[in-house]
This record gives structure tokens, sequence and C-alpha cells, in this order.
């Protein structure tokens, strides 16, 4: 069955799109992430045009994380303080990178700029939570140090906030420039973000797990409202069909990945994303790396 | 007797004469000039509507003569609206694939599809093709940025592969004077104003043609989402959000474990 894409101005098979997103919700209901890092580049691999892939995939960020939020919030698993810090860096952080983006478009390199940030971002975060989750899966059994969480210098910088919830006080400094960094790679990435913004507030921020995807979905939510606004208003890339038919499928996937996902422990969980996570990447930068079939790319003028 | 018979008979003829002009007239006309060339669109507006998977330009039309036999020849020629196109170059940085040097297309036709009924070469000189654009290569390109005829070559090529430029296609006679070409429109094709031209080719010369005009309009659902994303960007950036927002929160409604 056939749809036409008003914003994207072609036609693409509803069942395909319905597909994805219930294969991108299963995932992410199974990893807890909003799977943004995913859908992007399937949209970019089945024809529709970059800037469409990113403004809908935000889009669709938006609509995939915000049950979560609801279900997190009820569970009173949102520190909104820290929320809000970071949602402070994240507004100006997305506002530059929608400007970015933009420039990058009239400039002609928006597909490489996409595919670079993906592989760099992708890759990195990829070989991380790879390589921690192998070592706790080899060091399962042993005794650790109990600690609430590591003292690093990020904690000694000026402007110190009490955050109850999170049981911390620490500088603003480094959550507001986390939220500016998630928010600049949400912006060109078309992702939420959270498959980065876990970890770091784990491991950057010291804040404790239980908190820290409540957190994230708020601050998640809310630069993806930001980033599809921004793209709809200036770029006018968010292609509302898309983004629906990719929400129907993506609500329902949700629901069995997250029943899977309380079947599998934790470690097995993060090694497996991870794995994902560089496969994704890997792809990428094959695309980067071999000869192009066509040396040359044609596209409407900006 | 005879002569005055004779002289009556004159005068009926005399009397009947204009009526006879009367009634002869429009039958001479008629065999005087007869359409040489006669087409017709089988619809004047294509609908582009949330369904839209392409759809077609049917020409269909007459001519006088005997197509072929007594040398006519037909050819169909359709130019939708002008747009602007970029053909980059991919270029090899450091191993890297990356976009390189760039040409940039202005006012170049969105659809351009040629079809005849013997090639168009065969039938016109080069200068009569030159002068009607009958021919991809004789089809007016102004090209900025990049110089090299190369990017010329890659914009035409890739047109006619996304199947937006048609060089050329077949139009099929029946009936010696009957002639019908149907003209795919992908669904990538652009809305606007569609000119289709017929023209009568006769001994080397365009001897008739006609102008048809077809209207690619988007309508219902993709109309209204195009157009509002269009002229009021901020309206629709937050109906985005809003609708995203509360398909999420229908998710977690319909599916929220007791």
């Amino acid at each position: 069955m056939q749809v036409y894409l008003p914003i994207a101005e072609m036609s693409v098979d509803a069942l395909l799109l319905l597909g994805i997103g219930f294969g991108v919700g299963w995932l992410s209901g199974l990893f807890g992430v909003g799977g943004g890092f995913l859908l992007t580049p399937l949209l970019i691999l089945i024809g529709i045009p970059s800037p469409v892939a990113v403004g809908s995939g935000a889009n669709q960020t938006l609509g995939a994380s915000v049950s979560g939020l609801i279900a997190q919030w009820r569970r009173g698993n949102v520190d909104v303080r820290m929320g809000m810090v970071l949602l402070a860096g994240g507004f100006v952080g997305s506002a530059a990178g929608v400007q970015l983006f933009a420039w990058l478009r009239r400039a002609g390199q928006v597909d490489l700029a996409v595919a670079i940030f993906y592989v760099v971002v992708l890759g990195t975060v990829g070989a991380l939570m790879v390589r921690e989750s192998l070592g706790a899966i080899l060091r399962r059994g042993r005794a650790r140090p109990k600690r609430l969480h590591e003292h690093l210098w990020i904690h000694g910088l000026p402007l110190k906030m009490r955050f109850r919830k999170s049981r911390l006080y620490i500088s603003v400094i480094p959550p507001v420039l986390l939220g500016f960094s998630i928010g600049v790679l949400s912006a060109i990435m078309g992702v939420g973000g959270g498959f980065m913004l876990v970890p770091a507030m784990i491991y950057l921020l010291g804040m404790p797990t239980s908190v820290v995807i409540g957190t994230s979905l708020f601050q998640v939510v809310f630069v993806a409202a930001n980033v599809t606004f921004l793209q709809a208003a200036q770029v006018g890339s968010v292609d509302i069909v898309l983004t629906m038919l990719l929400l129907a499928g993506g609500v329902a996937g949700a629901q069995f990945g997250a029943a899977m996902g309380g079947k599998l422990r934790g470690e097995e969980t993060r090694a497996l994303l991870g794995a994902l996570v560089l496969a994704v990447a890997a792809a990428l930068l094959w695309e980067l790396l071999s000869v192009p079939d066509q040396p040359f790319v044609i596209g409407p003028a900006p | 007797m005879p002569a005055a018979r004779e002289r009556r008979a004159g005068r009926r003829l005399f009397l009947l004469l204009p009526l006879v002009l009367l009634f002869a007239a429009p039958a001479a006309a008629q065999t005087i000039a007869p359409p040489s060339l006669t087409a017709e669109l089988s619809v004047s507006r294509i609908e582009v509507t949330t369904a839209f998977t392409g759809g077609e330009i049917l020409v269909f039309g007459a001519t006088e003569r005997l197509i072929h036999q007594q040398g006519d020849e037909v050819v169909v020629l359709a130019t939708g609206p002008n747009t602007s196109m970029v053909v980059r170059q991919k270029i090899n940085v450091l191993g890297f694939w990356i976009n390189g040097p760039s040409a940039r297309f202005n006012r170049i036709p969105a659809y351009w599809a040629l079809a005849s009924t013997r090639p168009v070469a065969e039938m016109l000189a080069e200068d009569e093709r030159a002068g009607e654009r009958l021919g991809l290569g004789l089809l007016q390109l102004p090209q900025l940025g990049a110089r090299a005829p190369r990017f010329r070559q890659a914009l035409r090529e890739l047109k006619q592969r996304e199947g937006l430029w048609v060089d050329q296609a077949q139009v099929e006679v029946s009936g010696g004077r009957l002639f019908h070409v149907r003209l795919p429109l992908p669904s990538s094709v652009q809305t606007g104003l569609y000119r289709v031209q017929v023209l009568l080719v006769r001994e080397g010369r365009v001897a008739a043609r006609q102008d048809l005009a077809l209207d690619v309009v988007r309508v219902g659902t993709a109309a209204s989402i195009a157009n509002v994303a269009r002229d009021a960007p901020i309206l629709y950036g937050v109906a985005c959000v809003l609708m995203a927002a509360f398909a999420g929160w229908l998710g977690s409604v319909l599916f929220r474990r007791s």
C-alpha cells in the first residue's frame, strides 16, 4: 500500500514505514532508548531525503519518548531540577544545531555531515558500551566497592547547585554543557540522544541509575520538540505523515520490546545495544568509504 | 415554345442558384480546410492525493492524411514547470567520498517528455529541431558554477533515470490516422502547469500544431499539509510537536499495563 508523503514529495510503501517503526520501537522498548539513531539511517537508506529523515526522526523521537516519560513521571523517577538545567543547555544547543544544519544544507554537505556525525558518535558510544558491559560481565561475581558515586574533577567547578532527587551537590556547568552537546547532536542527527545522555549522566555527573532514565527522557522530549519546531519552521523538512506512520508502528513495537527486555540481564542488554550501535556506525562508514556507483548526485537547488 | 421553356428553365435555375450556394457554402469550406491535426488530452487535471503513486499524460488525436504513408508524422512534447537543480560531483578526500564541485541549473523543466511516430532526427532537420527544442540535447540548460560539460551530461542522465525527462517515447498509430501516446509521470513529479505541444510534421516542416494544457495539483490532505507547511511554518511546527506528543500519550494509554 503506497502512501504519498507531502513534504518528502514521494510515495513510499506504508507497510514498510509501519514495519520500520515497529522494529525500531521494539528495539527501543528492549533497550530503553529512543531508537532515533537507528531510525534516521534507515529512512535515508529507503530513499527519504536526509533533511526530511532528520526532521521527521526528531518528531518521531518526541512521540516515542512521551509515553516513556509519562510512565517514569508516575513512578517519580524524574529529577525535574536536573532536567531543567540540562534542558537550558539543550535548547541553546538544538537551536545552534538547526542553524548549523541549515548552513550545511545550503553548502550541499548535509548527507556527508549527517553520515560523519553518525559514524563518529555511534562508533565512540558503541565501543564504550561494549567495553564497559563486557568488563562488567567478566567481573561478574567479584565484589565491588560500594560508593554513591565517583568524585571527579568535574564536581569541583563553581556555580554549585543542590539536586535533591539525584542526591548530588555539583556545579551546573557540566550538565549545561552536556545538555548543549546533546542538543546539537539531536538537531543534526535527528535523534533524542538518550543513548549518549544516559551513560554521560551515570559516569560524568554521577547520578543514581534510578532517576537517569526518567530525567534523560525529560530532556529528550523537550529537546526533540524544540528540534521538530525549528526544523519545521526554518528548514521545512518535517513530514507529519511519515512521523505518524512511524509512531503507529513504534508504539506497538515498544510494548513487545519492553516485555522482552525484562527477561534480559543489564550487562547483556548493554552489550547487545553496544554491538547494534557499532554495526550501524560500521554500515555508515562503509557507505562513506566505498566507491559510489553514481559519481554525480542531483538535488533541488536550495 | 422550346425557346420560351428554355428561358423559363433558365429563370428557375437562376432563382435556385442562391439556395444552392447557401447549402453548398459550408460543405465547400469544409473540404477546402479540414483540420490537418486534432489532438486532445484524456484529462486536463492530475490530482496528487496521499494515495498518489504516479500517473500518466494520455495524448490522443487524429490527422487528416495517413500517418507514414502520406508523409505525415506526429510529435508530442510535454514540458513541466520550471525548476532549479544542483548537480554535485562526488570526489574522494582522504578516502572519504564527499560532495565536491557543483553546478547549478536555473529555469530548467521539472518534467520534459518527447514522443513521436518516427525518431525526430529522421523527420526534421537539425535547425528545425533546435528551434522547437525537440531533443534532450537541444534543451537549453543554463549552467552556473562548475563549467565542465560532464555536469550537464549527468543532469540529463539522472533526470532520465528518475523518469522525469523522457527522450523519446513512441507515439502509437492505429487505423492509419489515429494516434495516441502515454507519457508516464512518476510520483516525484512536481505540481504546476504542464504544457503539451502536438506537432504535425509534413515534408520536413512543422505543418500544424496544437497547444494543450494540463494542471498537476495537490488535493485533499496532501495539499493541506504541504500548504500549511509552506505558508504557516510556525503553526505547522507547533502542530507537528502536539500531534506527535498526543500520539505518544495515546500509545501509553492504550498499552498501559495495569
